[in-house]
């Protein structure tokens, strides 16, 4: 396992895919630090820029955006106190007033360190962890996948938005955009309407592109400018001297690798996503601390436990990616489809299979977090500018990179068509209030689920096959849990609502 | 979303979740009906229909609960103050973008769309401001251009009318 890990760490140090990786990182980190540009977001702007490169470099650059992305949110959290991405929502409880209280390069470094160290120990889990659940992976059959991928969307459904029916019907339109199209047995077309372009099926980067890229700056478009422009921003040093700062991580052991470890988890399991690890580790870490009454005043765990749970995060969903091939929320959804895009199907062979691309992606991983301390070391005062630019010209430049990715994937226009549609389509259901995120896991795993289906009852009629089967059923089992737990606890939150609500009127 | 704190039961209009089920509703109906038609074999047992009717059957059960939610439920629509008008701007200007993209080709549209889009956004008032406006509209094109077709060797659309 070391050998071939260290042979493509050599391989990544290479400077054609280390400048990939490191231009990558340096566009996670300034669209993490842009308040209204979020990792999916970036992530998805990001990915045409590495069409023409090769698997690795494509894939390094990616992974880069990735980590970056999750870093780059820090700087903004805890100089202005304004989270550039849901990821570093927690940073701004004590980074913000650690940065008020005059230490802001404290505050940054700690924030910055704490997700080197990580994403170095989540790397460690990644490496070790990914060939063992793929050859746990490896008995599965279609009864199996198909089992699992519900079990991904129901998770997804119950846990993303305050509506379960409408979680579960967002995912069932992302499956129901993936059947129009050839049948994949008999090549039917389905629902095509008589377009040629739709017989091949919508690709689903313009329809990610549209969902995610119009919501995203339509909704923010409503709010007027006065609401969410940064004003002046202050420009304060940095310097700092990192060995107390190392110090003050190293010397929490347990808080380093208890947030790692609650950053890991809650990548490995679909659905619960980037943006709630920063918050539970904070949580966790408040919690086993002894003086839980100073979180939230500018104390170093606090910055700690959120910076190291996000970059972990990574790591365990890079894990479910790569071992099963199921992407746990929309940035990772969004990473599988980039893998897609590079000619690699993720699964449990993808590590037999291909393993220079998938030691090259740990390879990577690894390599991004020391990219993106020197970046931050280098740039972090830039950020504070790059957040003042104005949305009437970052959103023209965003569509117009919108416009290119969704473009240049087959070089037709019928993508972009299919970009503002689907671009009405996922700011129509915002408003509406569904959640996106099923819908998107959906129309990643939409032709998988239908394969396994048809794949399972072609080869043994019986249906109670997928109940009988012990893993199998074990999912579909938890894949009914999950609903049942998310239906419980939306009754609960309501009920407490209208208590709160019912108190108030008195 | 839909959700009003305060908002007494059974005062609202429509609630929206009625409105956004009975849309999906008709979809989901539409859609299954559309599925008669599709040709199966005798030779395999599971039709292409199958899974669709599946997918429709489950939608129309959801969107038919999220119905009968919205109608118990009886919230009034949330009253965020919301600004639509550049919203709907937006969305007009990116049409035209699109629409015009296979006529102009990419560099004139794209100038053109970057140019209006920021006026939109914000409209220039001083002679700096507009300054700035096209130093934006002609380095983003120029700049996209440029990584797009030189570097990452992806071909951009080229225009019909002006072969540009």
């Amino acid at each position: 396992m070391l050998g071939p890990l260290l042979g493509s760490l050599s391989e990544v140090l290479q400077p054609q895919y280390l400048v990939p990786l490191a231009i990558g990182t340096l566009a996670g980190l300034i669209g993490g630090a842009l308040p209204g540009v979020t990792i999916t977001m970036t992530v998805i702007i990001a990915l045409p820029f590495t069409f023409g490169l090769d698997p690795l470099q494509g894939l390094a650059a990616m992974i880069g955006v990735y980590v970056g992305g999750e870093s780059g949110g820090l700087v903004t959290a805890s100089l202005l106190g304004i989270p550039g991405t849901p990821s570093a929502v927690a940073t701004t409880f004590d980074g913000f007033p650690m940065a008020r209280r005059g230490e802001p390069g404290r505050a940054v470094w700690l924030g910055t360190w704490a997700s080197l160290f990580g994403g170095i120990l989540g790397a460690l889990f990644l490496v070790a962890a990914t060939r063992p659940l793929a050859q746990f992976a490896l008995q599965f059959g279609p009864w199996e996948y198909f089992s699992l991928f519900v079990f991904a969307l129901s998770m997804v459904a119950g846990v993303t938005g305050r509506s379960l029916v409408k979680g579960l019907l967002a995912g069932a339109i992302g499956l129901i955009i993936t059947v129009i199209g050839q049948d994949p047995i008999m090549s039917v077309p389905r629902f095509t309407f008589g377009s040629e372009f739709l017989r091949s099926g919508f690709q689903f980067l313009p329809v990610l592109i549209g969902v995610f890229a119009f919501a995203q700056i339509m909704s923010d478009l409503e709010r007027p400018a006065r609401d969410r422009r940064p004003g002046p921003v202050p420009t304060p040093r940095l310097a700092v001297s990192h060995l107390a700062v190392i110090w003050d991580i190293l010397r929490r052991p347990f808080l380093l690798v208890w947030s790692t470890v609650v950053g890991l988890l809650i990548g490995v399991l679909p659905a619960i996503g980037g943006s709630a690890a920063n918050v539970m580790a904070y949580d966790q870490a408040r919690k086993f601390s002894r003086h839980p009454e100073k979180f939230g005043t500018g104390i170093p765990e606090g910055i700690i436990a959120s910076e190291a749970a996000n970059n972990a995060n990574v790591a365990g969903s890079l894990v479910t990616i790569m071992a099963f091939g199921i992407p746990g929320d929309a940035v990772t959804a969004v990473m599988l489809g980039a893998m897609i895009i590079h000619g690699i199907q993720p699964g449990p062979l993808f590590m037999t299979t291909e393993p220079r691309v998938a030691y090259g992606i740990f390879a990577a991983y690894l390599l991004a977090h020391p990219v993106m301390l020197v970046l931050q070391w280098v740039l972090a005062r830039v950020y504070l500018r790059v957040v003042q630019v104005p949305r009437s010209v970052l959103i023209p430049i965003i569509l117009v990179l919108c416009v290119i990715g969704a473009y240049a994937l087959n070089n037709i226009m019928e993508n972009v068509y299919a970009l503002l549609l689907f671009g009405l389509l996922g700011y129509g259901l915002v408003k509406f209030g569904f959640p996106l995120a099923p819908l998107i896991l959906g129309v990643i795993l939409g032709d998988q689920i239908e394969i396994n289906l048809v794949r399972s009852l072609m080869t043994d009629a019986d249906p109670w096959l997928f109940v009988t089967r012990p893993i199998s059923g074990l999912m579909l089992g938890l894949a009914v849990l999950s609903v049942a737990l998310a239906l419980w606890q939306h009754r609960r939150q309501a009920r407490r609502e209208a208590a709160e609500e019912a108190a108030g009127e008195f | 979303m839909a959700r009003v704190s305060g908002a007494a039961p059974g005062r609202g209009p429509i609630s929206t979740d009625t409105i956004a089920g009975l849309v999906c509703l008709a979809g989901a109906i539409l859609l299954l009906l559309a599925s008669r038609g599709l040709p199966r074999s005798p030779l395999v047992p599971i039709g292409p229909d199958f899974y669709p009717r599946l997918l429709f059957g489950a939608a129309i059960l959801l969107s038919a609960i999220l119905v009968v939610q919205g109608l118990v439920r009886r919230e009034a629509p949330a009253r965020r103050p919301a600004q639509y008008r550049l919203v709907v701007g937006t969305f007009a200007v990116f049409g035209a973008y699109v629409g015009l993209l296979p006529l102009l080709g990419f560099r004139v549209a794209t100038l053109l769309f970057v140019l209006g889009l920021q006026v939109l956004l914000e409209p220039p008032r001083t002679g700096r401001g507009w300054m700035r406006v096209v130093v934006v509209a002609v380095a983003t094109t120029a700049l996209t251009y440029l990584v797009f077709e030189q570097y990452l060797t992806v071909l951009l659309p080229r225009g019909r009318l002006t072969g540009f």
